[in-house]
């Protein structure tokens, strides 16, 4: 059964990988220099105790800011998650939540970004995404802030 | 027979709370189990099941990020 699913994800990921950042809204024309986006990133894990890991994703799928870990590891994961949740139902997602026993796992797209979070198991799951969400739209806009 | 005395009657309040949240975080834990959502534009949102082929993927892709991020190094 894993390796099963672990041939499916492959396949997905070769499916889709390729296109699913560029059907995210083009507000973010220009990505956020890597600077801001660690510092957003830190403000993030200031604001959420139950936060494992995270990572921030430019226009193109690339990372800007990844907590500890290999940043390849973080883009190559971060899209075969999109993958799967796009391709469920054929159709772009905003949000993905997904609660295992390891840990729960939080994925969004705004403004032309996309983050996601890896948290323990019963985190404040609308809270989380909320801040997410307002992170994203301050790092395509700085003009505008946050909410 | 003599009323309780008000401080004792505020501590029993504040035990019954605690007990009271204590058993829904209990319930809480029991009842949560893994679920991958998806939210789509307009407020949609979708369950799939571990067992589906979506559900497969989006659990397998979940694990790979959650290894990634590792365990929590907070003090």
């Amino acid at each position: 059964m894993a390796q099963m699913a672990t041939v499916m994800i492959q396949e997905a990921r070769a499916r889709v990988t390729v296109g699913i950042f560029t059907q995210m809204p083009d507000v973010a024309a220009t990505a956020p220099d890597r600077e801001s986006a660690a510092a957003a990133l830190e403000f993030l894990g200031e604001m959420s105790p139950d936060l494992r890991g995270a990572a921030i994703l430019g226009p193109e799928g690339e990372v800007l800011a990844a907590s500890e870990g290999e940043p390849e590891r973080w883009r190559e994961d971060a899209a075969a998650l999109f993958a799967a949740a796009d391709g469920a139902e054929e159709t772009a997602v905003e949000q993905v939540h997904i609660a295992t026993e390891q840990g729960e796992v939080f994925a969004i797209r705004n403004a032309g970004l996309a983050a996601v979070a890896v948290t323990d198991r019963f985190a404040l799951a609308s809270l989380l995404l909320f801040d997410m969400r307002s992170m994203l739209r301050e790092l395509a806009d700085p003009a505008k802030g946050g909410d | 027979m003599t009323p309780p005395k008000p401080h004792r009657i505020l501590l029993d309040r504040v035990s019954v709370y605690a007990d009271e949240a204590a058993a829904f975080m209990r319930r809480r834990r029991i009842s949560r189990r893994p679920f991958a959502r998806l939210y789509y534009p307009h407020g949609r949102s979708a369950d799939h099941a571990e067992d589906s082929r979506s559900g497969a993927e989006l659990f397998v892709s979940a694990g790979r990020l959650i290894e990634v991020a590792g365990k929590k190094q907070k003090g």
